[in-house]
């Protein structure tokens, strides 16, 4: 076991594919000689020189389109996208193209694309620089959305994620690079499946499900609720899409009381599917309606305090998970 | 054009209504306020009277079957009109398997354009009465996990409607887990999941009636939420039989029971102590203005307590005639809900069982019941020598959130003087 950061943990991952398979490339703005905005492929340009590290042009709607076209003819391409914000650009690709050449060839051509790129917000980047758009991806067939929260996890799903045939979208987190964990020593065949969610930790009061950096946010709002004597099962989804619905129908039938937490909107977000697939399968098991908890319902702002007051920080998850709570006569 | 005729809301409790039988058959016109029905609710069997003029075109819940409340039971129109050919889809939908726990939807159910309002005196009953009944037709809100377990455990949430700890009263899991551990359920060790306990092998498994449901319900919560306290006496009832030997005497064929003199000394006993004739509804005291008498009649299998209105008001004969009238219909089953609700104080009277003393649950939201035992001949100390007396045992309970115990003795200590001294039942 090795004590590594979230953003060596996907270094890693990168450097064993890159070593293992060399259909597999990476592709994206400053990653080479710069090594990366978020110094994700540090170190790797000088080992595996410029053509399995090749740096594009500011051009997001191209190099997508030349990842899909190298995946189409048989290589592994990792694209990273310096921020979820700038995916916007290249819609067209991913959603039109990559999501869609596997049904439109009659499932003849794969995309095997990884698109490997953080979303996230709290250091006043305004607006447009701090969005978690992952549940527009993960609404949509034909596309892999997948979005760790543990150390652990970004080492085996990036890894699980370049040896897919489908298209992924990797979510990262801005937040997340400099968490620390372990990781198996030097595993090449250490992955971690797509569509388990993972019970990160157990309790009998209230399933409080989140996923990316707030699984992190969850578990201090775990703690803090414990003191008082309530005992929150938190549940990382770990992937959007496949959504492992089943592991939260298994917490919530034992809860009895659910609440979804997730760094984007909560309209049409993450929490608004997963509650309408709780309330189907677990009607008779809940003790009140299902909650959620998202971003505040505008543009993030830039001024510090309504930054601050438009996250979904811990203190509203808590205050969230009280007020269900106390709707059930606990607490 | 054919309408649904809906299973009305009859009583504040009902949640399901057997049709006794019909009065208007298939292809039978009507006029309105004519009786089409009579229907068995958990209190009594109604009349069910229409609202406007028509012609049964199809039955749907027949005689001695049930439908939930606002559930079609039967199709009218205008004289000659087809059922529309979907009806026998409505039909065989039986009563649905879960109950309808929300009173609110029912209620909404009644004003449908479909339906027909019950009698008027059945629907004045349904609103809160004058002497503070309240909270009866509070919303039955359930959340999903707390109505499995509460089935689970066989334990009615109807008497909690409103009260449970969630949004609106909203009776949740933490409150049914209480019930449970405070014995809600039929005692069973397993808890909430536990399913009920199975009766010993060779019993025979009966459904409740809907009288007997709605004992069953009430008497469990009156048990459980209402803080009962006793006072005990003992009263000489000489004066008392003597007195009714000389009136039975006198008024020719009539016959005044020793019960009817109880209840007109427990009327003016009431209206003597408004401390102890007041019902706790709510966090406030709801004071009566007359004494509504209920008067517990056993049947064959259960009891109902058809209520004397204003016996403060009415003489002993008058008191006599009505209870008469009364217990005759209450055994016929032909009570009408009004005629079983409202009470303000009731009298059980087991003396003709040979039972020397009992303690009666109260009956919500009356705040007090007069137990009353048989009467016997006793040797008594009085002035120094030793005579036989016929001595009476009774137990009045209270609602100790209604009355403090000095007001149930007071209470006690006047129904005790105007029966020793029986002149004054004629004042």
């Amino acid at each position: 076991m090795a004590d590594v950061t979230y953003r060596e943990a996907l270094r890693r991952a990168l450097d064993e594919e890159l070593g293992r398979d060399d259909r597999v490339f990476l592709m994206g703005e400053e990653i080479g000689r710069f090594e990366g905005s978020y110094k994700v492929t540090a170190g790797l340009w000088e080992k595996y020189g410029p053509r399995r590290v090749r740096e594009t042009p500011i051009s997001e709607g191209g190099f997508v389109g030349a990842g899909i076209g190298a995946a189409m003819m048989g290589l592994r391409p990792v694209v990273e996208i310096m921020t979820i914000n700038f995916i916007l650009v290249a819609m067209d690709q991913v959603i039109n193209h990559a999501a869609k050449i596997h049904y439109m060839f009659g499932g003849t051509v794969a995309v095997p694309m990884v698109i490997r790129t953080p979303g996230g917000a709290g250091a006043q980047l305004t607006a447009q620089h701090s969005q978690s758009l992952e549940a527009w991806f993960a609404g949509t067939p034909g596309m892999k959305v997948v979005a760790p929260s543990s150390v652990a996890d970004a080492y085996g799903m990036l890894k699980t994620a370049i040896r897919d045939d489908d298209p992924v979208l990797f979510c990262e987190n801005l937040v997340l690079y400099n968490l620390s964990g372990t990781i198996p020593d030097e595993d090449e065949d250490y992955t971690v499946p797509f569509g388990k969610a993972a019970v990160v930790r157990e309790g009998d009061d209230l399933t409080l499900v989140a996923h990316s950096y707030t699984v992190q946010r969850a578990l201090r709002v775990a703690d803090a609720l414990a003191r008082d004597g309530v005992e929150t099962e938190v549940i990382d989804l770990r992937s959007l899409r496949p959504l492992d619905a089943e592991t939260v129908a298994e917490s919530v039938h034992k809860t009895n009381r659910a609440l979804i937490a997730e760094e984007g909107w909560s309209t049409y977000g993450v929490g608004s599917e997963l509650a309408a697939r709780i309330h189907r399968v677990c009607f008779d098991d809940l003790d009140a309606p299902v909650e959620r908890v998202g971003q505040a319902e505008v543009p993030m702002p830039y001024a510090k305090p309504l930054e601050l007051a438009a996250l979904p920080l811990e203190s509203k998850i808590e205050a969230a998970a009280r007020n269900l709570l106390a709707d059930c006569g606990v607490l | 054009m054919a309408e649904e005729l809906v299973m009305p809301r009859l009583s504040d409790t009902m949640e399901q209504g057997t049709i006794g039988r019909w009065l208007k058959r298939e292809g039978d016109a009507f006029a309105e306020g004519d009786v089409l029905a009579e229907i068995e609710t958990d209190k009594a069997l109604m009349e069910f009277q229409a609202y406007d003029s028509g012609t049964v075109l199809k039955i749907l819940v027949d005689d001695g079957e049930s439908a939930d409340l606002g559930a079609p039971i039967a199709l009218v129109g205008e004289a000659g009109e087809q059922a529309p050919a979907d009806a026998g889809k409505a039909e065989k939908k039986p009563a649905k398997k879960r109950k309808r726990e929300d009173s609110a939807a029912a209620e909404e159910a009644a004003p449908a354009p479909a339906a027909r309002e019950p009698e008027a005196p059945v629907r004045a009953a349904a609103a809160p009465s004058g002497n503070g009944r309240a909270g009866g037709s509070a919303a039955l809100r359930v959340s999903p996990i707390a109505r499995r377990m509460a089935d689970q455990a066989g334990i009615d949430l109807a008497p909690l409607a409103g009260r449970g700890s969630g949004p609106e009263g909203r009776i949740v899991k933490a409150d049914v887990e209480r019930l449970v551990k405070d014995g809600g359920a039929a005692e069973q060790p397993g808890g909430a999941d536990a399913p009920a306990a199975a009766p010993p092998a060779g019993s025979e498994l009966r459904d409740l009636t809907p009288m007997l449901k709605a004992v069953a319900a009430r008497m469990a919560h009156s048990k459980q939420t209402v803080p009962h306290f006793y006072v005990e006496s003992e009263i000489d009832m000489t004066r008392a039989l003597e007195l009714r030997k000389e009136l039975n005497d006198g008024l020719d064929g009539e016959r005044v029971s020793v019960n009817d003199l109880i209840v007109r000394a427990c009327a003016m006993a009431l209206i003597d102590h408004p401390q102890a004739h007041r019902s706790y509804v709510d966090g406030r005291h709801a004071y009566h203005a007359h004494a509504d008498i209920g008067i517990a009649v056993a049947l064959d299998d259960g009891l109902v307590v058809p209520v004397l209105r204003e016996a403060d008001t009415k003489s002993v004969r008058q008191i006599s005639r009505e209870t008469k009238d009364l217990v005759a219909r209450a055994r016929d089953g032909q009570l009408r809900q009004r005629e079983i609700e409202g009470g303000t104080f009731t009298v059980s009277n087991m003396g003709m069982f040979d039972v020397a003393n009992f303690e009666a649950i109260i009956n919500p939201p009356e705040s007090a019941i007069l137990a009353v035992g048989g009467t016997v001949p006793r040797a008594v100390p009085v002035d120094g020598d030793i005579r036989v007396r016929s001595l009476m045992r009774v137990t009045l309970s209270c609602d100790h959130r209604a009355c403090s115990g000095a007001d149930g003795a007071k209470l006690l200590q006047s129904v005790k003087r105007y029966l020793q001294a029986p002149s004054l039942l004629l004042a």
